[in-house]
Parts: structure tokens; sequence; C-alpha cells
């Protein structure tokens, strides 16, 4: 059966899921599962399955949150994954799009999801956003599939365009003023989704348009993405620096960590390391996901186990073997054969810049060990960070680089 | 046998030996009965060095054992037994096992005998590491177990608890200063002097790899070096080697560490000031010398600056120490002192080899004597330095007391102290006056040759003072000093057979003399007339010192000697003030600028005043927010499509 087919089967349960939730609840999240376990079937085993486990962690977090919609959340969520999961192996422009907007609109409703009445007002504040980003990143790349074979001015303004839908999308500064407020204002368990599995499909949508579309004009625009990514790393870490509530150093947080992401599209235009480039942005997309889904975890439930809390601090700064440090291993190597070595220099002064408000974060939420979901959670979420040297041979990166770039048709 | 077994059981046995007893600290048992194993470790040494004195090459090549260690940096592990190696590896080791031998007695009842054994033993291995080395990073590998050692075993008696292992008169106070030092504070004036030395002579040797690219004592192209350094170039590279050796061998100003280390027990003082440590400093540079062999290298720039330089350095330093010594009330310390002046002449005497060109068999006459007084002074010091640790454990005083009375209570000690000093004076006919009367002649070279006046002035000086602070050592302690309170005769007996064998080697050495081809020019030098009239004064004053030990009318001169003219200011008061005023500034300057820029003031605000700015967007009004957006991306747009306009 092709992807689609899974995927629209997949779909179908989904449906079906979310109907029967209304009588039986549980229902809701069973069918989410089911989904996604079909959805893994559809996407490269190695991507999938990080895919899997954050949103397996987002349907386990969403249990901690009674709500009105209480079982049809889980199916949002799992289209969300699906939409992810789908989109890594399309390479079909509209259905890219579709993809995109497929994980934006859930998150419409997710943010609302509170105790007792919904966070309209905190859905305004995002939603204006969300949709003038999406606007913005389809304009964009409708001008660059129709500008790429000639170039030229309208390119420019296409990919500017792109990038800065992607940049209010998922927060990167200067376009990131959103971000303080509504994570700071949501509940923390629909804003660890946003912060998680919401990020990863537009920068996938993104490459998925700009390597393609690659054209001499490309090259005279890595400065300015370089230039709004080094922005944004420094915002996001000098701003959480000052930063008091355990939310809004994560939000700043998330500011950095998509400068760091952000930063590997320097590379996209040189299809001989690319592949680099896009490992290390997804490797830092998956360790910026379970790290959040941990610590957002640990804020609704009043702290975690403090080592699980220090360990996922210890992957944002980028202590090797934690994922995090692999993330941004595999972004320096790209950016470094780039000879963008201001840039490098900007990325290893902001790990060092970003050390204390991590290591204050675990302590403030760090607690004894209880045995509870979040807990559970924050035990899964800490087992991905150490993925490399728990379950995974340590040639494994090396493999997936390789099986990675074949599916973008990157040489290697 | 194999020669790199050889090497390894006479490195190794002695600090193997201690090692059960280091590690067994705990027992009382067996702590008491193992140092024999220590001693019987050192025998092994003496045996081996005796092996390879008889049956080891002493010409090169064939004196030189090569193994690599770290390839590429010239680090090696080169062995070398020539004259000069294999002659002091035996006395080394000699040396060491008679005093080990008398410390079974010395010993007895110490509060940590573990500590002791290993770091005497190791004292040892590193001395003969020093010995036998030609590549300089091996030699400076013994060189530091030998600070180490001596740091040890200086301080041995850490807890300062008992009046009788200080130094100086208690409650002497000179302005700000005590001059009164505890074993504890001995330790950590040896170490930080050496210490001071040892950093730039490491740099030295550094810079002697990174200009001749290579570190073989013997093989160094050194008259080569010096022509590419030049003049200044020789003089720096040189001074800085030197320092070592003269903190080492506590030359002028160094000389401070070397009086407070008698507060080690009289073992280590014994082992310290002849074969060991002190003497390691003037043999390194006799070895060097005799390998740069300055007489050849006239033309070079610097080096006679070098060597003039070591010339009065070692002959004032000779002159200081015996001076000082006259008004020592201290037993050891007078020895200390004295050693202090023997150094002396051997760094003068090796140093006027530059200008003396005469060669014996090869080897370099002021170089050889040097060599010789060396010999004869280890001997003979360790004599006097082990019976004046029976001395003070039969008197319990560290000060010079004892008449007659005790001299025929204690007839061995008292035959070998007499032994000791006049073979060592240089009186005729016995051992030190051949050796001294060769000295005569190298500096009346100088003087006749090059027209130096002051060496050989300064050399007679010190001799005859010399001569008179021995006899003074012997007169106070047995015949013309005051009764002591306290006696303590019984026992002792392995005390007394470690000096009575220290001694009797005097004589051996004298027989080599008359015997050896090389030293045959010393007998010469005995029967020059000029010589003879030297060998007499040294005998008048020796005789007129035991006669009048002390001269009450000097007494103010006494206390200005013994108060060691007030060098312990340099050591105890300039030099702290001066680490005291670096500290104040580093402090204040450096510390609190950098804690101030870094961690206090100008960072920490920076960074708290950006983040402040950054957060302080977030107004939480929707309308501010969306104009901050679109502004931003309208001006962004504008932006790079100008900048990127031109390209296009």
């Amino acid at each position: 059966m092709t992807a689609l087919a899974m995927t629209l089967l997949a779909l179908v349960i989904l449906v079906l899921g979310a109907a029967g939730s209304f009588k039986f609840r549980p229902l809701g999240f069973a069918g989410a599962l089911i989904a996604i376990l079909i959805g893994l079937t559809t996407c490269p085993i190695y991507y999938g399955v990080f895919i899997f486990i954050i949103a397996l962690l987002n349907l386990l977090s969403l249990v901690a949150l009674p709500n009105l919609i209480k079982g049809v959340d889980y199916s949002l969520v799992g289209l969300m994954a699906l939409a992810t999961m789908y989109v890594f192996t399309t390479r079909d422009f509209a259905m890219v799009l579709l993809a995109l907007v497929l994980i934006s609109v859930p998150t419409y409703i997710l943010v609302m999801l509170r105790e007792g009445k919904a966070n309209v007002e905190l859905a305004l504040k995002y939603v204006t956003f969300m949709v003038f980003a999406t606007v913005m990143f389809l304009t964009g790349a409708l001008i660059l599939v129709y500008s790429s074979p000639t170039g030229g001015f309208i390119y420019v303004i296409g990919y500017v365009l792109l990038v800065l839908g992607l940049s209010l999308e998922v927060g990167v500064a200067p376009l990131h003023e959103w971000v303080p407020d509504v994570f700071a204002a949501g509940d923390p368990i629909p804003i660890s989704i946003i912060g998680s599995l919401a990020k990863v499909v537009p920068f996938i949508a993104a490459l998925w348009i700009l390597i393609p579309t690659v054209n001499s004009t490309m090259s005279s625009l890595t400065l300015f993405t370089a230039v709004l990514a080094a922005i944004s790393m420094f915002t996001g870490n000098i701003g959480a620096l000052t930063a008091r509530e355990p939310a809004r150093v994560l939000a700043y947080s998330t500011v950095a960590n998509m400068g760091y992401v952000l930063s590997c599209f320097v590379v996209i235009a040189r299809p001989d390391f690319a592949y680099l480039a896009i490992v290390g942005a997804l490797l830092m997309l998956f360790a910026n996901a379970v790290g959040k889904i941990g610590f957002f975890n640990a804020i609704k439930g009043d702290g975690a186990y403090s080592p699980l809390m220090y360990i996922l601090a210890f992957s944002f700064i980028g202590v090797p073997p934690l994922l995090g440090f692999w993330g941004k291993l595999y972004i320096l190597l790209s950016i470094a054969k780039m000879q963008y070595f201001w840039l490098v220099g900007v990325l290893v002064i902001n790990s060092a810049i970003s050390i204390p408000y991590y290591i204050r974060l675990a302590g403030e939420l760090g607690d004894t060990w209880r045995p509870n979901l979040v807990n559970i959670i924050c035990v899964i979420a800490v087992a991905v960070t150490m993925v490399s040297v728990l379950f995974l041979p340590v040639d494994w990166f090396f493999r997936n680089i390789v099986a990675i770039a074949h599916t973008l048709g990157v040489v290697v | 046998m194999n020669e790199w077994l050889t090497f390894l059981l006479l490195f190794l046995s002695p600090v193997v030996s201690s090692v059960p007893i280091a590690v067994l600290y705990k027992s009382k048992s067996w702590t008491a009965r193992l140092p024999v194993l220590s001693v019987l470790g050192i025998f092994v040494s003496v045996v081996m060095s005796l092996y390879i004195f008889f049956n080891f090459p002493h010409e090169l090549p064939d004196a030189r054992f090569a193994l690599p260690w770290i390839p590429g940096t010239g680090i090696e592990i080169v062995l070398i037994t020539d004259y000069l190696s294999s002659y002091m590896g035996v006395i080394t080791a000699v040396i060491a096992f008679f005093i080990a031998v008398y410390g079974l007695d010395y010993m007895k009842g110490d509060y940590r005998p573990s500590w002791y054994w290993f770091f005497f033993t190791l004292f040892t291995a590193s001395m003969l590491l020093v010995v036998y080395s030609d590549n300089l990073f091996l030699l400076f590998v013994g060189w530091e177990g030998l600070g180490a050692a001596s740091w040890g075993l200086i301080g041995h008696w850490f807890r300062d608890d008992d009046e009788i292992a200080y130094v100086g008169v208690p409650d002497r106070k000179v302005g700000p200063l005590e001059l009164c030092w505890p074993p504890s504070f001995g330790g950590w004036r040896a170490i930080s002097t050496i210490r001071f030395g040892d950093v730039p002579m490491f740099f030295a040797i550094a810079a002697i790899w990174a200009l001749s690219g290579n570190l073989n004592i013997s093989e160094i192209a050194w008259g080569a070096l010096f022509t590419k350094l030049g003049a200044a170039g020789t003089i720096i590279l040189m001074t800085m080697f030197l320092l070592g050796l003269f903190t080492k061998s506590a030359q002028l100003p160094f000389s401070e560490w070397l009086m407070t280390a008698m507060t080690g027990p009289t073992t280590v003082s014994a082992l310290l000031h002849s074969a060991t440590m002190v003497a390691a400093g003037a043999f390194v540079f006799i070895k060097v010398s005799w390998y740069i062999q300055p007489w050849r290298l006239h033309g070079v720039p610097g080096v006679e600056s070098v060597y003039l330089l070591v010339l009065f350095v070692g002959l004032i330093s000779a002159l200081y120490g015996a001076l000082v010594a006259t008004g020592m009330l201290e037993r050891k310390v007078l020895l200390a002192a004295s050693t202090m002046s023997s150094l002396g002449l051997m760094f003068g005497t090796a140093a006027a080899s530059y200008w003396i060109h005469e060669e014996i068999a090869g080897m370099n006459f002021a170089l050889l004597v040097a060599f010789w007084y060396m010999a004869v002074h280890a001997f003979a010091k360790a004599s006097l330095f082990l019976v004046s640790g029976h001395l003070i454990h039969a008197t319990h005083t560290r000060f010079s007391v004892g008449g007659l009375e005790l001299a025929k209570k204690m007839k061995v000690t008292f035959i070998v102290t007499v032994i000791a000093t006049t073979f060592l004076v240089g009186m005729p006919p016995l051992t030190a006056y051949w050796v001294k009367s060769a000295m005569d002649e190298v500096m009346e070279h100088l003087l006749v040759h090059n027209g130096m006046l002051l060496p050989l002035i300064l050399l007679l000086a010190t001799s005859l003072t010399y001569s008179a602070i021995l006899a003074r050592f012997t007169s106070l302690n047995f015949i013309k000093g005051e009764k002591p309170k306290h006696e303590h005769l019984e026992g002792c007996n392995l005390m007394k057979l470690g000096y009575v064998l220290m001694v009797s080697v005097l004589f051996i050495l004298l027989y080599r003399i008359f015997v050896n081809e090389e030293t045959e020019i010393f007998v010469h030098a005995g029967y020059v007339n000029t010589s003879i009239l030297v060998g007499l004064a040294i005998l008048l004053a020796y005789v007129g010192a035991i006669y009048k030990p002390r001269i009450t009318s000097l007494s103010a001169i006494g206390t200005f000697f013994n108060d060691r003219m007030y060098l312990p200011f340099v050591n105890d008061y300039i030099v702290p003030r001066i680490g005291f005023f670096i500290a104040r500034i580093v402090n204040d300057f450096g510390n609190r600028a950098i804690d101030g820029f870094c961690n206090t003031l100008v960072m920490p605000g920076l960074f708290g005043a950006i983040s402040r700015g950054i957060r302080a967007i977030q107004a939480g009004y929707l309308a501010r927010y969306i104009k901050i957006v679109l502004g931003l991306v309208m001006i962004i747009v504008i932006l790079v499509s100008l900048s990127t306009g031109g390209v296009i």
C-alpha cells in the first residue's frame, strides 16, 4: 500500500476514535495511538520512531489535563503526528503545504485548553500570529516555486517571506513576541505540544520547498539567514538569563533553539554537505521537543525527579553524549564546512551563555522521586536524550546520515 | 651481568626495599624491624656501583648506554659511566650505606620510621640517578627527586615538639625577625629556595633542547650552541641553568636553607652535606664543564663571563661560609656553614677550568682538583656530621659543649673527629693537603697567567679560616668546651661503626692519590715550596684555634657571624615582602579587575541590562506586538531587497 493510502487509513481510524470518544473517552487515545502506529509505516523508521515517541509523550501529558474537549484532544495530536510523519516522505508541493496547515490548525484549538473554561484571550493572540505566519509562508513558497527558474528580485522576496513566515511560526527572534506571552500564560501541557511536535513540520516544509528551488541567487541570501539565526540565539539565551518564571525561561530557550536550527539554512545551497545540516536540524528539533515536554510536564506537576531535570538541562546545554550535543555538533560541522566561522563562534558562545539558566531551571524544577505520570514522561524523555548510549550502536548517527541523505536525494 | 639489570638494581633496590616499611607504617613491630631491609637495599646499590666501577667501560662512546623513552623530544634514558660518574656513584652509594647503618641506631624509637626510611632511600636513589644520567631530562628527574626527598627529610620532625631539632638560639630576635627555626619551617625554606632555582633550570634545559636538538650532556655541541646564542644568549641560558645548581648547592645568596636544613635528623644532614643534594649542584657543574670544555671555547662570546661569575660566586661563598662558621654556636650549623664554604671552593676551582689548559690523561686539571676535593670533603664531612649526631645524642644539646673529660669517655669519637678535621683542612701530609695544594696551583695559575690576584687571596683566606673553624669544632666539643649537663654514653655501637667506617675511607683516598695515575700531579703540587708554606699556615691556624677556640673580645663579631651576617632577612623578610607586595597587586588590580569584569560588575550588568531590555518588549498587548512584527517584516524585506539588489 502506498504511504498516502496508509495515511488515509490512519486518518479514518483517527476520526472514528474522535467520534467514539464522545461516548467513551479512552477511545480517542486508542484511536490516536493506532493511527500514529500506522503512520509509522509510512516514513523512515529512525525518523518515525522519534516522532512516535514525541507524539506518545504529548498524548500521555494530555491525560493529566481535564478539559472541555477531552478525547478529541488526543485525536488532534494524532493528526499533527500523522502530518509530521507524512511530510517527511512526500515531495508534492501541495501536500507539503497541506501538512503545514494540518499541524498549525490543531494548535489553535489546543492552545485554548485548560482546566475549566477555554482560554480564548490567549488563543486570539496566538492565532493572529499563526495566521499571519502561515500566510507569509504560503505566499513565500508560491513565489519561490514560481520564480526559481528565473531567480531575480522576486525570488529574493519569496525567500524572505518564506523564512520570515517560518520565523514567526516557530518563534525566531526578532519575530518572537508572541512566544513568551503564550508560553507563560497558557497551560503547560498544550504549550509543551506547541513547543515540541508542532516545531518539526514548519522546518521540514521550508526545507522541502527551498532545496528544489535552489538557484544562484540563494547563496547571496545565506547571510540574511545567518544574521537572523544569530539574533535569535542571542535574544533567546540572554533573555532567558533574567527571566524568573520557568515557563518564560523555556519560551526564551525555544527562541534560542529555533535560532540554532535556522542556522542550518545557510548550508542548504550546498548539496555536498547539506545532509549534515539537515541531520543536525532534526536532532536539534528532537532534543528540543523531548526537553520541552519534560520541563513543561515538570511545571505542570510541580517538579519532577531532580537527576532527570539535570540530564534534560545538560542535553539542552549540549553535554556529550546527550542528544542536544549531537544536534549542535552536526550543525556546527555543517556551518564550519560552509566557512561561516563567525556563526560557529556565535553558536558556541551561546551554548555557554545558556548554561546558568538551564542549571537554575533544573534546580528549581528538581524534586525527590515520586512514582507519578510526570516522572514516567520525564524518564522516557531522558531515555530519548541518551539514545546514543542506551539503545543504538555507536555508528548509528553515521548510518542515519547516509539514510537521510538518500531519502533527500542529496549526494553524500 | 647485563648492564641494564645492573642499573635497574642500582636505582631501584633502595626504593623497592623501602616499600614494605612505607606500606606497613601503622605497625610498630614491623617498622622497628624493616629498616634493615632498606639498609640492605642501599647495600645492593653499593655492590652495583662497585661493579660498574670495576667492570664497565669508562671511555666514551662505550661508557654511554641509551634506551629510547619519548621519541622526538630528546628525552631518552641515557646513562654514562665515565670517570666522574663511576667514581661519584661509588662515593654516593658507600656514604649512603654507612650513614644508613649509623641510622639504624640513631633513628631507633623515632615516631615515624616509615617516612624517614622511604625518603632516605629515595634520596639516595635520586642522587644516583643524577650521578649516572647523561640525559639532562633524566638528570632533572633525579634532581627533583632530591628536592622532594630533602623536603621530606628536613621537615621529618614536623611536629616541632622538640627544641633539640631547632636551628638558632631560642628567643633571639633581631628587628622583626626571630632567628630560630623549627623543622617544619626548615623543610619549607629548603623546598622553596630550591624550587626558585629549579624552574629556570628546567627552562634552560628546554632551551638547550630547542636550540641544539640534543639533551645528552656528552653529545651536545656546546661550542656551536654558545656561538649560535651569542654573548647575551649564552649568559642568560647558563645563568638560568646555574640558578638550579647554586640553589641546590647553597651558594650565595641562596645559602640560608642549608643552615636551617639542620633541623632534620643528623643522618639526613650527613647525607645532604656529603654526597647528595648540595654535592649534586657542584657535581653537575663539574660534569657539564667536563663536556663543555670551556678551555677550548676562548673565542666563543659569553663563556668567559659565565665562568667568571661562577668563579667569584663560588669563592665568595666559600669565604662567607667559613667566616660565618667562626661565630656558630651549634655543632651542626657550624658544619653546615663549612660545607657551604667547601662547595664554594669546588665551584670556584671547577670554574677556573676556563683558564687552565693543562690536561692529565685527557682530563682538565682544574676539574679533576674540584672533583677530588669533593670526594675527600664528602667522607670527612659525613664523618663529622655523624660524630656531631652522636654528640647531640650523648649530651642532649645541639650547642657545642664538652671538654677533655668527654673526649676521654668517647675516645673513638674524639679520634674520628681529629682525623676527619685534620684530613680535611689541608694539613700536610694528610689527604686534603695534596688536593688543596693542587687547588693553590690552580689559583696561582690564574694570578700568573691571567693577572687575577683576588681568587688566590680568597682561597687562602678561606683555607685558613676553614682550618680554624674545624679546629674550633674539635676544641669546643672535646677539649675546651663547657662541661655538658647530660651525659648518655652507653650503646650506640652501630653509630660508632658508621663513622669509623666513614673516616677510614679517607686513608683509602690518601692511598689512591699516591697510586692513581691522574692524581700524580697533586703529589707534585704538594712538594712545591709555596704549598708547603700554605700547609704550615693551615696547621698553625688549626693549632691556634684548638688552643683558643673563643676570643671573647671579638664576641660582637661572633654574634654577627652567628646571625649569618643577617642573611636570614633576605629569606624571611625581604623576599616574603616582595611576594606579599606582588600578591597584593595581583589581588587588588588583577583579581578584582577580572572579578569585577567577569563576575560581579561589567559582564553581569551588561547581560542583565540586555536581558531586561529583551524582556521589556513583552508588554502583553496584542496591538503592540502586531505593530512590532509588521514593522520588522517590512523593514527586513526592504533591507534584504536593497542589499541583494546589487548582486542581482
